[in-house]
């Protein structure tokens, strides 16, 4: 009977594979994408209308004290440890800022709006986001709009009309491109790489998964893609499914993309003790200290990531202005204390910057 | 398996005793040759020596987890605070070797606290007779809630290289799937053949009468708890030594995964049955179909529900043999 | 009858003393907790648990539990999106349809317990993973969003001042209430819990019972989930995720016996106002979301251990 069963789940679940109508590469979404030019050419900065939210009649806060509640994807992980730290610096910097980070203990979009909703019962006076679904957290950020709340996104944005301005580490179609340009960089055009994300419903990872696919295919055409695993945002989950891949691949295995900052570490490990080091690549999204020993002994080359620290900075500064009435729709720019001026695109995007490199020189220099 | 229950008649009393003591285990071990042999036959790379190290050694924290949770399932209780138990021990004990504490204290720790923490959930469970579900559910809340005020999840780096236990290798096999061999059969035999050992059976299964017989029951269940404790500081030990790096948080699911492998290993819910070796070997098999469904190239979006669809026809087939037993 | 309804008294007691308690510290602590407009929003944000606790209620007292309600949840919250967007039927067929996929797969969850003889935690661990890879497998981790103004109505607005969500709790409370205390059923289902095989004896029909109960267990999460849907105005494989633990939570709290037998709707009720009164609470007091999970674990197991101090009564 059990084998019966095992036979026909396998059977079901392969017929299953070609039968559903599967997007390029799996974890990718199916929302449109723009690949960028295949040279060094940059984005062109599209100037679109203002499409952010207002908050109404929101009380004048111009240069008095102000309560930040910031409320990440989840707390209790390296990086949203980071851009909190980085919120707090700018909090201290500014010095009229009282900002805490509060979270859900796991990134699901039913807690995440708990917590919002009891901050603005609360009565914050902003609250910064990076959302685990766009469209579910739309409802309470608007509620916080409407109650005169500053709403302003960082990491993961939500639908443009529930938050006033969003602070977007790097265009999606920028990030696809740095990633498999330096994947094409190590392993040639001609290179087979599978990938490591954390869910296929987690909105960065599947947009950027999306973009690679379409800049992929218009840029570096002979790239194989092989295979992309699900490894939440678990060390040990993401260090078993590269190891599994590894050895699926064997030899055929050229690189691995680790979609996560927890992904990426994990990716390495694994080509480490699989004394594969040099032979497959390992590019990906992570903090510096998690990379720190495999940069160092020269497994991985580089490490693409914004700096998150940054990141939660110049949320921190954006929000400032809004609350002052400093930064307004139609700008198009924000000075973002030490960050200087950050340019305003796609109508309510207010973008870092271009995404920051770690290697071997410089990644001593930060500890987060 | 299903030739094995299909026989008519017994070939010899031995022979069909130990049928009907390890069915299930047996069950287990037939359902993982089968599942290597067809996934080799599919992908040769399956069968590799670096593919079945890592599975075993990947996962064998698992099954160390499992000796535990299934002492305490067959004693009738349960303990659904053991991934985030695990979660607080890999981050005390990497904690203790990054700030230069001599490694064995490091891991001492994790054991000793460990104990101490199941010993509180034994003592709320047998003397203040509250159910073991409701106690280890409050634990599991005061865990997570109180790692993540700890650290913030932070990454715990620069681990001394002689911390690192499950990347040791003996005769060339990794330590934990060693770790997870050596323990098993030590519980298995110590269940089986000591008077506490088989005192906890009996407290599972009819605690009245091991009342009767003069076992003293209470503190049996703290025991038992404080042994599934020093089986999870192990675990967390060699879960924390995977990589060289430990990421100070609660690891998704591993509650579901250590009893799933412990109730599929035939160790009865309803207390009283059920061997050690049974978990190990379904942890085991877990970790195989986890390996082996990527391999066999199964759509990534249905994994999970073939994986589901596989523990519930393991859990049927166990139910249908023992009736046929019965 | 009669000692054991003063047990029942006596817990429920004790819990009301609790959320009266709770209510009047948390309050002190912050003026914007005890407001008609924090209380009514905090039953908004409840009603899914409070839905599924109702049901899991009756699971618990036969002796039962039911780990799958979070992965039904997120089944039929999928499958809302796919019957409506890829298989093209109206909304409203849609969503009827998606609450009885909820109620087959308590059904079937039923099956496997009675037919089978699977113990419930058994069944229902596997079934877990079943029903959320059937949602992560049928919707290919797509979402399906931009459903119709009325839609929203269900879990974004309220009817004469009172979330339209509430009012549906309100009913089900009433409901599953009556039918726990006064119906032949409500008794049929304390005799599974407090002792099966005396029941199949007195002429209970024990597997009837259970499959309807585990039925109504898959339909209320069904119901949740198109509630939620509606509250986010989207739909995700992974709603739902965790449910499980708060419900029981709620339950046991609510002084249900984890062994059958024994428990009430109003202890339930009570158990939910606590859990949510202290998450709210808490979060106006300026403690933070790890603080609270830890509050909540303590009140767990002190006010069972209290609980049971009170009410000796011999057994065990």
């Amino acid at each position: 009977m059990l084998r019966a069963a095992l036979v026909t789940a396998v059977t079901f679940s392969l017929a299953a594979s070609p039968a559903m109508a599967a997007p390029a590469w799996t974890g990718g979404d199916d929302l449109p994408t723009s690949p960028l030019a295949c040279d060094a050419t940059p984005a062109k900065a599209s100037a679109k209308a203002y499409d952010g939210g207002v908050p109404t009649k929101p009380p004048d806060r111009k240069g008095k004290k102000i309560s930040v509640v910031d409320v990440p994807k989840l707390i209790g992980i390296g990086y949203f440890n980071a851009t909190s730290k980085g919120i707090a610096d700018a909090a201290k910097e500014l010095g009229n800022v009282s900002a805490k980070t509060d979270g859900p203990t796991k990134a699901n979009i039913d807690e995440q709006i708990t917590f919002i909703d009891n901050y603005i019962t609360q009565g914050v006076d902003g609250i910064l986001f990076a959302a685990n679904d766009p469209v579910a957290i739309s409802p309470v950020l608007k509620k916080a709009l409407s109650k005169g709340i500053n709403v302003v996104g960082y990491d993961a944005n939500s639908t443009p009309e529930a938050r006033q301005w969003f602070v977007n580490q790097a265009q999606f179609n920028g990030i696809a491109k740095a990633l498999m340009d330096s994947m094409a960089a190590e392993i040639g055009e001609t290179g087979s790489f599978a990938i490591v994300t954390s869910t296929f419903t987690t909105p960065n990872q599947a947009r950027w998964i999306a973009e690679m696919a379409a800049y992929a295919a218009k840029c570096h055409p002979k790239m194989k893609w092989l295979e992309t695993v699900e490894a939440q945002e678990d060390n040990v989950l993401s260090f078993n499914g590269a190891t599994t891949l590894i050895n699926k691949y064997g030899g055929d295995l050229k690189g691995l993309f680790g979609m996560t900052s927890v992904a990426t570490p994990a990716g390495a490990e694994a080509v480490t003790q699989a004394k594969k080091c040099g032979q497959v690549s390992v590019i990906g999204l992570a903090t510096p200290n998690a990379m720190k020993p495999y940069v160092n002994k020269g497994c991985v080359k580089s490490v693409v990531l914004w700096n998150p620290v940054d990141l939660g900075y110049a949320a921190t500064y954006v929000l400032r202005a809004v609350a002052d009435g400093t930064l307004k729709p139609g700008a198009t720019s924000v000075k973002a204390g030490k960050l200087g001026a950050l340019q305003v695109v796609n109508g309510s995007e207010i973008l870092l910057g271009p995404p920051f490199i770690f290697t071997k020189s410089n990644i001593n220099g930060f500890d987060f | 398996m299903d030739a094995a229950a299909a026989t008519p008649a017994p070939k010899s009393g031995r022979l069909a005793r130990i049928f009907a003591a390890y069915g299930q285990e047996l069950v287990v071990l037939g359902a993982l040759l089968a599942l290597m042999a067809f996934s080799g036959a599919v992908n040769a790379r399956f069968l590799s020596e670096n593919n079945l190290n890592s599975i075993f050694s990947g996962n064998a924290y698992v099954a160390v987890a499992a000796i535990g949770m299934s002492m305490v399932i067959i004693a009738g209780h349960i303990d659904v605070s053991v991934g985030s138990l695990i979660g607080v021990l890999a981050t005390i004990s990497g904690t203790l070797a990054v700030r230069g504490y001599p490694i064995w204290v490091a891991w001492l720790a994790a054991i000793v606290v460990g104990i101490a923490i199941e010993a509180v959930n034994g003592v709320l469970v047998a003397y203040a007779r509250i159910p073991a579900i409701v106690v280890t559910l409050g634990m599991l809340s005061i865990l997570k809630g109180g790692l993540i005020s700890a650290t913030s999840g932070a990454w715990i780096t620069n681990l001394p290289p002689g911390f690192l236990l499950a990347q040791f290798r003996f005769l060339g096999i990794l330590s934990p799937v060693w770790f997870a061999a050596v323990l098993t059969v030590l519980a298995a035999l110590w269940m089986r053949y000591t008077a506490l050992g088989r005192s906890i059976y009996a407290v599972g299964g009819n605690p009245d009468a091991a009342r009767a017989a003069g076992i003293q029951t209470k503190p049996t269940v703290v025991f038992v708890f404080a042994l599934h404790g020093f089986f999870a500081g192990i675990a967390a030990i060699l879960f924390a030594s995977q990589l060289q790096v430990i990421q100070s948080t609660v690891p998704p699911n591993l509650e579901l995964n250590v009893i799933t492998a412990s109730v599929i290993g035939g160790v009865s819910i309803l207390g009283g049955t059920g061997t050690v070796i049974g978990s190990t070997l379904a942890a085991v098999l877990f970790a195989a179909i986890g390996s082996s469904l990527i391999f066999v190239n199964v759509s990534a979006y249905w994994l999970k529900a073939v994986l589901g669809l596989m523990i519930l026809a393991t859990v049927l087939a166990d139910m249908a043999r023992r009736r046929r037993a019965v | 009858m009669a000692p054991s309804l003063r047990r029942f008294l006596r817990h429920e007691t004790i819990l009301a003393v609790l959320v009266v308690v709770a209510l009047v510290v948390l309050a002190a602590q912050s003026e914007r907790f005890f407001t008609a407009d924090n209380l009514l929003n905090q039953g908004r944000l409840m009603a899914e648990v409070g839905l599924v606790a109702l049901t899991m209620t009756f699971v618990i007292v036969t002796g039962g539990i039911d780990l799958s309600v979070g992965s039904i949840l997120g089944l039929s919250a999928i499958l809302v999106g796919v019957f409506w967007k890829n298989v093209g039927l109206a909304l409203p067929v849609a969503m009827v349809l998606a609450v009885g996929s909820g109620g087959l797969a308590g059904l079937v969850n039923g099956l496997i317990i009675t037919r089978f003889r699977v113990p419930p935690l058994i069944a229902t661990l596997a079934t877990l993973a079943l029903y959320r890879g059937l949602a992560e497998g049928i919707s290919q981790s797509r979402s399906v969003r931009g459903y119709p103004e009325w839609f929203y109505a269900l879990g974004q607005r309220d009817a004469a001042g009172v979330p339209v969500q509430v009012w549906i709790l309100l009913l089900a409370v009433v409901v599953s209430s009556a039918i726990l205390g006064l119906t032949t059923f409500g008794r049929a289902t304390y005799a599974v819990g407090a002792n099966e095989t005396a029941a199949r004896f007195s002429g209970v029909a024990v597997d009837r019972t259970r499959l309807l109960i585990y039925t109504a267990s898959g339909l209320m999460a069904g119901l949740a989930a198109v509630i939620f849907v509606s509250r986010v105005s989207t739909t995700r494989s992974d709603m739902g995720t965790g449910l499980e633990l708060d419900v029981i939570t709620a339950v046991v709290l609510g002084g249900t016996s984890i062994f059958g037998g024994k428990g009430t709707i109003v202890g339930t009720v009570l158990g939910l106002a606590l859990i949510q009164a202290l998450r709210s609470g808490l979060s106006l007091a300026g403690v933070k979301g790890d603080g609270t999970i830890v509050v909540i674990g303590l009140v767990l197991i002190g006010a069972i251990l209290v609980s049971n101090v009170f009410g000796r009564d011999g057994d065990g």
